[in-house]
C-alpha cells in the first residue's frame, strides 16, 4: 500500500517517574479495587473483635468467703513495677530509721505439711517499706531448694551460695542500707561475710520496716488431661528459726512487732507463728513475695486473652493473601502484571509489602480496640486482667498486627509457589495454627508442645505473651498456660524466618519459571 | 436422570483429576506422620499416668482432616473456578442428586484413605508406645482392633474424616471459593479449640466443647476416663453429624436458590 | 529509541513439543503486520518470549536493541494484548486499566483518554466479570495503549467481536499504523487481516515460512491472469496471442488470458477494434494467496495435520 516508512511514532506522554513507589500505587490499587478483598479484611477486624470478646462472655468470677460472705477485693496488689504481684508472709518487724544494717542467723527451715518443705519456701531479714503488699523492698533470704537469694520489688532476684539450712549447717544473712543501696552478705560461721550482691531501691523512705519473715508459696500438683492440664494446689506453710538476730549501726534496738502481710489484721500471734524464747525467733508463715503468674489456675485474665480473636482474624487474612496472588494466576492476569512490570522480584516485594501495610493496619485496628472492649467487658464480670506496662501492651497490640502482617506475607509467597488458593490456604493455616492448637489443647507432652511452638511458624504467637516467666516462681509455665518456649521477638523472629524463606523461594520461582 | 448415572458421572470427573490421587496419598502420609510422632513424643511415666493411646497414636487426625478439606472443597469449588459447573448442571439439572452424587464419591474416597490412615496410625501405635512406658505395668495394653473401645475410636476416626468431608462439600457449594471455604471450614475446627483455651466459666467450658465439631468429633477417639468428656463418644460425633448435615443444608439451599 | 521488535533464532521447547524452531523476523514502524499461522504455530509463544513471560531457550527478542525484562516503563514502549480473558472479574474495567496506568507512572487521566480511543464510554465503570468476549477485546486495547507506546503486540484481536466491532478495529489498527507505530496483530484467519495488514508473517511449526508485503503476496498469488468477456472469442484470441499473451478458452464468450497485464489487453483490443464487454484483472484473497503459499509447504501441512490430531 503505502511505498515511503512514515516516521515512527514520537509518543507526546510525558515520561512518567520509575521507582519503587509506581509499583506499589498499582499493587495497592490492584488490592482495593477487588472488593472481596477489602471485605475480608474487614471481617478479620471484625472477628477478631467478635471472638475476642467470647473470652470474657464464657467466664465468671464468683468468690465466697468464709461463712458465705461475699469476699472482698480480689484485684492482686501491684508492685512497684507496676505488675500483679503476690505479697503474703509472716512479718516480724520494727521501724528502722536512716542506714543501718540487720542480721540473723537462720538455724532451720521447716515444712509444715506432708510433701516436706516447698521448694520456694523462703524465711530471713526483710527491709520493706511498709506492711502494705505491693510495697517495694529488699531481702536475703534462705529457701527451701533454691539456696540463699537475694531479693527486691517482687521481679529481682540474685542467686547466693546453694544448700539448705539445719542446725548443722545454718547460714548467717545480713542485709546492710546506705542510702538507697542496700547490700546483702551471707556468711557461714558469722564472721567470714561475702556479698551477695547490692540492689537499689530508689524513692524509699527513710524510715522501713525491717526484720524477719518466713513464707511458703502454693503447692502445684499439674495432671494432663484430653481438653487441656489441669493444676490441683493448697495453701503450704513453712517454720523457720532465726538465732543472733541483731541490729547494726544507727538502729537502736525496739520492741519486735508481729504481722502477717496480706492476712487478716490482728497480727501474728505467739501461736499463730512467732515465738522469741531467749533471743530465739521462730516464725511461721505462708503465702509468697513474688510476681503474679498467670495461667489456668489463675483468676485474673492477661491481655493478650482478649486477643484470641487474632486466630480467627488470622484465618481470613490468609484466605486473602493467598488470593491476592493466586487469583492472578487463575486468570492469566499475572502475564499483565509480569508484561507491565518486567523486573518480577520488585513485583514480588511490591505484593509483600502492600499487603503487609494492609493486614498490619487492619490488625492493629482490630487489637487496639479487642483489648480495652474485651478488659471493660472482664472487669465488668469481675474479672481481673493483669496489668502490663504500656511497652509491654504496645508490643502485645503491634505484635498482634505484625503477626497478622508476617503471615499475610507468608500466605501470599507460598500462594506464590504452588499458585492455586486451595494448597496455599491450608498449607498455612495448617502451617500456622494447627501446630498452636495442639501444643494449647491436645494430648501431647509439655515438651513436644514446647519443641512446636519453637520450631513451627506458631512460635510467632510468643508476640502476643504479655506476663514473663520467673525462674524464681515455680508455676506451670506451658503453652495452654499462655508460656511460650521463646521470648516474644525470638518467636516472632522464627515466623519472620520462615516468611523470608517462603518469599526467597517465591521470588526465585517467579524469576525462573515462564508466566 | 438417576442417582446411578450422575454418580458415574462425578466419579469419572474425580477420577480423572489429576490431584485426586496425590490427596488421598497426602491424606494417609500426614495423618500417618504425625500420629508416628505423636506417639514419638508420648511418654507414660506410671501407672495412672492418665494418657489415652488410642487417642494419642491417632492424633494425625488433626492434620489428615486438612487434606480431606481441600479434597472435599475441590469437587465443588473446582467447578466453580473453571466454569465446568455450567456443563455439570446442564447435563445433570438436578443439583440436590448432583451434591449427594458428590456427597457419596468424595466419602467413598475418603473411607478409603481413611481407614489406611487409621491403620497405619494404630499400628504405629502399637509399636511405638509399649517403647514409651504405654506397658502392662503401667496398665496399658497394646493397641488392638479387637479391644472394644479401640475398634470404636479407629472406625470413629474414619467416620470423623468423612464427616468432615461432608462438612466441607456443603460449605463450599455455599461459598464457592475454594481458598474461602477452606478458610471457613478450618477455622470453625481449629478456633474451637484455641477459644475454649480462654473461657474461664466451666459451664461455657462444657458447652464449646459440647459443639465445637473437632472437640466433640474426635471424642470418639476416648478410651480411657470416659466419665470426664462433656459427652459420649458416639453422642460426640453425633454432634459434628449435625454439623455436617447443617453444612449440606446450606449448600445445598445455595445451589437450588442460586444461579449457577 | 528505534522503534522496531527485533526477533532472531528464537527456539524453545515445552517438554517433546517443539514450540519455536528458529523464529525469525523483525517488526517496523509505520506498518501493520498481521501474524499468521494455524493454531500451535508457535504465535503465542513467540509474544510471550517477545513480552519477557517466556524465557527462549536459544535466540533473543529485542526491543530497539534491548530485551523487554530491561526497559524501565515496558508498555511505554510495547503496548500489548495476550489474553482478553486475564481480568479479575470482580474489578471494574476503569480500576483494571488504572492499576496498570500507576505501574507505568501515569494517572487517571491517561485511563479516561485510552477508554475513549477503545470506544468502552460508559461500561467502563462495570465489572470486568460482566463483559462480553468483544467488551474485554476493547478493554484489552485500550490496555495496550495505556502507555501511548510506538508498538503494539495484539494476539488475535478480533475474537468473539461482532461485524460492527470488526469493522472498527481494522480501521483503528490501520490508524495505529498511520500514526508511525508497529502493529503487530496475531491471527488464525487470513480473511480477518484482508484490508488491515500491510506486512504478513506467516509462521508454521514454529518458524517463519514468508515475511513479505501483502501487496507482493497477492500479486503472486493472483499471477497476471485476465478474464474476459467478449462476442468476438476467435478474434480477440488471434490478437492476443499475437501481442503475447497465453489465452485460453473458458467458456462460450470468456477467455483467460495471462501475460499481459489488464491495461495492456484492453489496448490491444481497441486497437484491433474487438468488441469486448468485460475485461478484469484477476485479484487473489489474501486466503487464497495464504492456501497458495502454504500448499507449497508441504512439511507444514502434514505438520498441521499432525498437529490436529493432538
Amino acid at each position: 500500500m503505502s511505498a515511503a516508512t512514515p516516521q515512527p511514532y514520537r509518543s507526546e506522554l510525558r515520561p512518567g517517574r520509575d521507582g519503587f513507589a509506581q509499583l506499589l500505587h498499582a499493587e495497592w490499587t490492584k488490592f482495593r479495587t477487588v472488593r472481596g478483598w477489602v471485605f475480608g479484611l474487614v471481617a478479620a477486624a471484625v472477628v477478631t473483635v467478635a471472638v475476642g470478646l467470647l473470652g470474657p462472655a464464657g467466664s465468671s468470677f464468683e468468690c465466697s468467703g468464709p461463712n458465705g460472705q461475699p469476699c472482698g477485693d480480689h484485684t492482686p496488689p501491684v508492685g512497684p513495677g507496676g505488675e500483679a504481684v503476690s505479697d503474703r508472709f509472716s512479718f516480724v518487724h520494727q521501724p528502722l530509721s536512716g542506714d543501718g544494717s540487720i542480721t540473723a542467723e537462720v538455724t532451720s527451715l521447716t515444712g509444715d505439711d506432708a510433701p516436706g518443705v516447698e521448694p520456694w519456701a523462703k524465711a530471713g531479714i526483710i527491709l520493706k517499706e511498709s506492711t502494705k503488699q505491693g510495697s517495694a523492698y529488699a531481702a536475703m533470704m534462705v529457701t527451701g531448694e533454691h539456696g540463699v537469694r537475694l531479693q527486691h520489688n517482687f521481679t529481682g532476684d540474685t542467686a547466693g551460695p546453694p544448700g539448705a539450712v539445719s542446725p548443722g549447717s545454718p547460714r548467717w544473712l545480713r542485709l546492710t542500707r546506705s542510702g538507697d543501696t542496700f547490700t546483702g552478705s551471707e556468711s557461714t560461721d558469722g564472721t567470714k561475710w561475702n556479698v551477695v550482691g547490692t540492689v537499689t531501691l530508689p524513692g524509699l523512705p527513710s524510715t522501713v520496716e525491717g526484720g524477719l519473715f518466713t513464707a511458703s508459696p502454693e503447692h502445684v500438683v499439674t495432671t494432663q488431661s484430653f481438653g487441656g492440664a489441669g493444676s490441683e494446689g493448697g495453701s503450704t506453710s513453712a517454720t523457720a528459726t532465726f538465732d543472733n538476730v541483731g541490729l547494726q549501726g544507727s538502729w537502736p534496738r525496739s520492741a519486735w512487732t508481729g504481722d502477717e502481710v496480706g492476712g487478716q489484721p490482728g497480727g501474728l500471734g505467739q501461736a499463730a507463728g512467732f515465738q522469741q524464747p531467749g533471743g530465739r525467733f521462730t516464725v511461721s508463715g505462708s503465702g509468697d513475695i513474688v510476681p503474679a503468674v498467670a495461667g489456668r489456675g489463675s483468676t485474673s485474665k492477661t491481655i493478650e486473652n482478649g486477643l484470641v480473636g487474632v486466630f480467627a482474624g488470622l484465618i481470613a487474612v490468609i484466605v486473602v493473601a493467598a488470593l491476592f496472588i493466586t487469583a492472578e494466576y487463575r486468570r492469566g492476569l499475572i502475564r499483565t502484571t509480569l508484561a507491565a512490570s518486567p523486573r518480577r522480584g520488585r513485583v514480588l516485594a511490591a505484593k509483600a509489602v502492600v499487603l503487609g501495610a494492609v493486614t498490619f493496619v487492619t490488625g492493629l485496628i482490630a487489637a487496639a480496640v479487642s483489648i480495652p472492649l474485651v478488659g471493660a467487658l472482664e472487669r465488668a464480670k469481675g474479672l481481673n486482667v493483669f496489668p502490663v506496662s504500656a511497652l509491654t501492651e504496645l508490643r502485645v497490640v503491634a505484635g498482634a498486627a505484625a503477626l497478622l502482617a508476617v503471615s499475610a506475607i507468608l500466605a501470599m509467597a507460598v500462594g506464590t509457589m504452588v499458585r492455586r488458593s486451595h494448597g496455599a490456604v491450608t498449607l498455612v493455616i495448617v502451617a500456622v495454627v494447627l501446630p498452636y492448637v495442639l501444643a494449647v489443647a491436645s494430648v501431647l507432652p509439655t515438651a513436644a508442645s514446647q519443641w512446636l511452638l519453637r520450631f513451627t511458624p506458631a512460635a510467632g504467637f510468643a508476640i502476643m505473651q504479655s506476663m514473663p516467666e520467673y525462674s524464681q516462681v515455680l508455676a506451670d509455665y506451658t503453652p495452654a498456660d499462655g508460656y511460650f518456649p521463646l521470648t516474644p521477638w525470638a518467636g516472632f523472629a522464627v515466623l519472620c524466618g520462615y516468611a523470608v524463606l517462603a518469599l526467597g523461594v517465591a521470588t526465585f520461582l517467579l524469576r525462573r519459571r515462564d508466566a | 436422570m438417576i442417582l446411578r448415572d450422575v454418580l458415574h458421572a462425578e466419579w469419572t470427573k474425580l477420577r480423572t483429576l489429576v490431584g485426586t490421587g496425590w490427596l488421598l496419598v497426602a491424606v494417609v502420609v500426614l495423618t500417618t506422620g504425625l500420629s508416628v510422632a505423636a506417639a514419638a513424643a508420648t511418654e507414660c511415666r506410671g501407672t495412672g499416668c492418665g494418657l489415652d493411646a488410642a487417642k494419642v497414636s491417632l492424633t494425625g487426625i488433626t492434620v489428615g482432616q486438612a487434606v480431606v478439606v481441600i479434597l472435599a472443597v475441590l469437587t465443588v469449588s473446582g467447578e466453580y473456578g473453571t466454569g465446568m459447573v455450567h456443563v455439570t448442571f446442564a447435563a445433570m439439572p438436578r443439583r440436590a442428586t448432583v451434591l449427594a452424587a458428590k456427597a457419596l464419591v468424595v466419602s467413598g474416597l475418603v473411607v478409603v484413605a481413611g481407614t489406611v490412615a487409621v491403620l497405619t496410625s494404630v499400628l504405629a501405635g502399637r509399636f511405638i508406645l509399649p517403647g514409651n512406658g504405654f506397658t502392662v505395668a503401667h496398665g496399658y495394653r497394646a493397641l488392638s482392633l479387637a479391644d472394644g473401645p479401640v475398634l470404636r475410636a479407629a472406625a470413629g476416626s474414619v467416620l470423623y474424616l468423612v464427616l468432615i468431608g461432608l462438612l466441607s462439600l456443603g460449605v463450599a457449594a455455599a461459598v464457592r471459593d475454594a481458598a474461602a471455604a477452606i478458610g471457613v471450614v478450618l477455622g470453625l475446627l481449629y478456633l474451637f479449640p484455641i477459644v475454649i483455651t480462654v473461657v474461664g466459666d466451666p459451664d461455657w467450658y462444657r458447652r464449646l466443647r459440647q459443639i465445637a465439631p473437632m472437640n466433640a468429633g474426635l471424642s470418639v477417639q476416648a478410651t480411657v476416663d470416659l466419665g470426664s468428656l462433656p459427652l459420649s463418644p458416639w453422642a460426640g460425633l453425633g454432634v459434628l453429624t449435625v454439623w455436617a448435615a447443617g453444612g449440606m443444608l446450606a449448600g445445598g439451599l445455595v445451589l437450588r436458590l442460586r444461579d449457577a | 529509541m528505534e522503534a522496531t521488535i527485533e526477533v532472531s533464532g528464537l527456539r524453545k521447547r515445552f517438554g517433546p513439543t517443539l514450540a519455536l524452531d528458529g523464529m525469525t523476523f523483525t517488526l517496523r514502524p509505520g506498518k501493520v503486520t498481521g501474524f499468521v499461522g494455524p493454531n500451535g504455530a508457535g504465535k503465542s509463544t513467540t509474544m510471550r518470549v517477545i513480552l519477557g513471560l517466556d524465557a527462549a531457550d536459544e535466540g533473543q527478542a529485542l526491543i530497539g536493541g534491548k530485551p523487554y525484562r530491561s526497559l524501565r516503563h515496558p508498555l511505554r514502549q510495547v503496548g500489548s494484548l495476550l489474553d482478553a480473558a486475564a481480568l479479575q472479574p470482580s474489578r471494574t474495567a476503569r480500576n483494571h486499566l488504572l492499576w496498570l496506568a500507576h505501574s507505568q507512572g501515569l494517572g487517571a487521566r491517561r485511563v479516561d483518554e485510552v477508554v475513549e480511543q477503545a470506544g468502552l464510554g460508559s461500561v467502563i465503570r462495570r465489572k470486568a466479570g460482566g463483559y462480553s468476549l468483544g467488551m474485554r477485546q476493547r478493554l484489552g486495547i485500550a490496555a495496550a495503549l495505556l502507555g501511548d507506546p510506538p508498538m503494539l503486540m495484539l494476539d488475535e484481536p478480533f475474537n468473539g467481536m461482532d461485524p460492527e466491532g470488526i469493522v472498527w478495529m481494522r480501521g483503528f489498527l490501520r490508524s495505529l499504523a498511520t500514526q508511525g507505530r508497529a502493529v503487530l496483530v496475531s491471527s488464525h484467519l487470513m480473511s480477518e487481516l484482508e484490508d488491515t495488514a500491510d506486512q504478513v508473517i506467516v509462521v508454521g511449526r514454529g518458524k517463519v515460512i514468508a515475511d513479505t508485503a501483502v501487496a507482493d503476496l497477492i500479486a503472486e498469488a493472483s499471477g497476471d491472469r485476465v478474464t474476459l468477456r467478449t462476442s468476438g472469442r476467435t478474434q480477440a484470441m488471434t490478437v492476443l496471442a499475437r501481442a503475447g499473451a497465453t489465452v485460453a478458452a473458458t467458456g462460450p464468450e470468456t477467455l483467460t488470458v495471462t501475460g499481459l497485464a489488464a491495461e495492456r489487453v484492453v489496448a490491444v483490443l481497441g486497437e484491433n477494434g474487438v468488441p469486448f464487454s468485460e475485461v478484469s484483472a484477476h485479484r487473489a484473497s489474501l486466503e487464497e494467496a495464504y492456501m497458495e503459499l502454504t500448499r507449497d509447504a508441504v512439511e507444514f501441512r502434514a505438520a498441521t495435520a499432525e498437529e490436529s490430531l493432538r
